[in-house]
């Protein structure tokens, strides 16, 4: 009688600790060496050991504020918990929150259908795809959001503004996309009821990037041909529309796992229509009825999005080329991260119904196989994308030179910025495994540093939008090194950093401060740094202290309401 | 006879799916390494290929 009951407490603790057990190996499985010591450092990932508080992370510079407020929140935090670390906490941090704020969304549904969803939602391409291709805030976001739904549902219900939302916005607001995917979700699962004060939080949640943009909007508008080349992409088989029902389809094709490009990508997509077929039904009748039109709404918003690009081209480059930060729209697929939440709790449901009609038929064994197939069918389908998409995320160190390099603008160098040549935007280090990344030199330096910021893709050149690059380049087609170093101080930078990368870049003449690894500094003396407006400065202060007040007050709020609980519980 | 088919399909979905993950695990991390997706001698490293 007592190991009986001993076994069934057993049970229930398992059954409790499940999830999140399951949302952490999953997470470990899918980043594998990663996790090592080192940096990740893929396509647009780009982490170094101390990125500094300097006016460019706060959307001061000239640049488009892409990072804001991502940066700035790094290298506050990164003062706190070494880079390196933050990184990994970053990336292990969103997956497995994630996969069990998934559970969440189907919190009363069986062990097996929260352990279903979250294995997809964990382990899919969206996931692999964007984790590759090194967007890690849009990981954070889409780690953040059935946090978010959960919030929402609960403010809802109870009236009473959960105090998590003050973290959650935030964490959900670290890029423009991401922001906007955070928005939608809050508002549509609030309801209208809630709308304004939802719609205050969220307004503060994206004021630093609303600003910076705003301040930015006269380069704010980027190429046409952007739309065409960042636009939904077929995957083997799959036509670009299916691939993105199934949360496939990124714009680079370098980054898709070998398993999308076959036979295996359409059984996938088979599997999970399949479920989310026999899930309907449960779903209607479990899920609250204002949440039936919040997850529809966010798909149908997120797979619209991601469509437009692939087949309105001309308009969504229209909008990119002629609306300021209508760029966002231009890798639309990113915004799939809105699809997710239904899929899950679709599949989740549908899972639950094929075990529960099982076990009325069948015996245990079977019941016990089927629920494994429906855990594991994720990571069958896409086995290639464990242990760091295999091989492609691995942990690096920087070589020395680029600490050197830190040092000599720090205490030696002049006043000015910095400009980082050639100009280039990606660079494939030998010592990072010949994997692409992001040129990292702008981030290592502790001083506002300016490169290229145009892209190429498939040979097609994508312009930036920095007209102080422009300046800089004009400057470095003048004829003499002298002639090209004096125009530089005249706009301002005070050392150059000459990546030994190709092609070769215009020399400058100055005093050398380094020379290693292929890392050289020379220094220009003269410059005055450019500095924003002060209104500027003032504006984006207020944005700022916007951001900051939600987490500040979810803080106070929540000491509030503990103490409050106290009193009423001592009375 | 229902109930012996569910089970018998059970059992094979979830053996066959079981299997498939372990040995697609395996044989993707033991398998030679694709060709890089980047040309090491083009001038200019690109972003991305969307062909």
């Amino acid at each position: 009688m007592r190991v009986a009951g001993e076994t069934r407490g057993l049970t229930a603790v398992l059954a409790a600790h499940a999830p999140w057990l399951l949302a952490i190996a999953w997470s470990v499985l899918l980043l594998g060496p990663a996790l090592a010591p080192g940096f990740v450092l893929s396509y647009d990932m780009v982490w170094v050991p101390d990125l500094a508080v300097r006016p460019d992370v706060w959307g001061l510079g000239t640049s488009l504020p892409r990072a804001v407020p991502s940066d700035a929140v790094v290298a506050l935090l990164d003062d706190v918990v070494p880079g390196m670390w933050l990184q990994k906490l970053v990336l292990l941090g969103s997956l497995a929150a994630g996969g069990i704020g998934a559970a969440g969304l189907v919190g009363d549904r069986a062990l097996v259908a929260r352990l279903a969803a979250v294995t997809l939602w964990i382990w899919n391409p969206l996931v692999v795809e964007r984790l590759v291709l090194g967007q890690w805030p849009v990981l954070v976001g889409y780690g953040v959001l059935p946090w978010v739904l959960l919030a929402g549902r609960r403010w809802r219900a109870s009236g009473r503004l959960p105090v998590r939302l003050g973290w959650l916005v935030p964490l959900g607001s670290l890029s423009v996309s991401t922001g906007l995917v955070t928005c939608l979700a809050l508002l549509a699962v609030t309801g209208r009821r809630r709308a304004l004060p939802a719609a205050g939080l969220l307004l503060a949640g994206q004021a630093p990037w609303l600003v910076a943009g705003l301040l930015h909007a006269g380069d704010a508008t980027s190429a046409a041909s952007g739309a065409q080349v960042f636009a939904l992409r077929g995957e083997g088989l799959l036509p670009a529309p299916l691939a993105a029902l199934g949360l496939g389809g990124v714009w680079n094709a370098e980054v898709v796992p070998a398993s999308r490009e076959g036979l295996v990508a359409a059984v996938s997509l088979c599997v999970l229509a399949g479920l989310c077929a026999v899930g309907v039904r449960s779903a209607l009748a479990r899920v609250p009825r204002h949440d039936h039109w919040a997850l529809f709404a966010c798909w149908a918003v997120g797979f619209g999005l991601a469509v437009a690009g692939w087949a309105l081209p001309g308009a969504v480059g229209w909008l990119a080329a002629h609306v300021p930060g209508g760029g966002t729209l231009r890798d639309g697929s990113r915004l799939l991260v809105l699809c997710a939440p239904l899929l899950v709790v679709l599949v989740a449901h549908g899972t639950d119904v094929a075990v529960t009609r099982l076990r009325a038929t069948a015996a245990g064994a079977a019941v016990v196989s089927l629920g494994v197939a429906a855990v594991l069918w994720p990571v069958a389908v896409m086995p290639d994308a464990a242990l760091g998409a295999s091989g492609r995320l691995t942990a690096v160190e920087y070589p020395s030179a680029y600490a050197d390099l830190r040092r000599v603008v720090r205490d030696d160098a002049p006043p000015g910025d910095v400009l980082v040549l050639p100009l280039t935007s990606y660079r494939q280090p030998e010592w990072n495994d010949d994997h692409k990344v992001l040129d990292p030199t702008p981030r290592v330096v502790t001083r506002d540093a300016v490169g290229s910021d145009a892209l190429v893709v498939s040979g097609v050149r994508l312009p930036g939008e920095d007209p102080r690059v422009l300046d800089a380049a004009a400057a470095l087609t003048l004829s003499t090194p002298g002639e090209r170093s004096a125009a530089l101080v005249r706009l301002g930078f005070g050392v150059v950093v000459v990546d030994d990368d190709r092609p070769a870049a215009p020399s400058v003449a100055g005093t050398p401060l380094l020379d290693a690894d292929g890392l050289r500094a020379v220094a220009l003396d003269g410059a005055e740094p450019a500095s924003a407006p002060w209104w500027w400065t003032a504006l984006l202060a207020v944005a700022w202290a916007a951001y900051a007040a939600l987490p500040s007050g979810a803080i106070v709020l929540g000491v509030l309401r503990s103490r409050r609980s106290e009193a009423d519980t001592g009375s | 006879m229902g109930s012996i088919l569910a089970t018998v399909g059970a059992m094979i979905a979830g053996g066959a799916v079981a299997t498939v993950t372990v040995v697609g695990l395996v044989s993707s991390q033991t398998s030679t390494d694709g060709p890089s997706p980047a040309n090491v001698n083009a001038p200019v490293v690109q972003y991305g290929s969307n062909g």
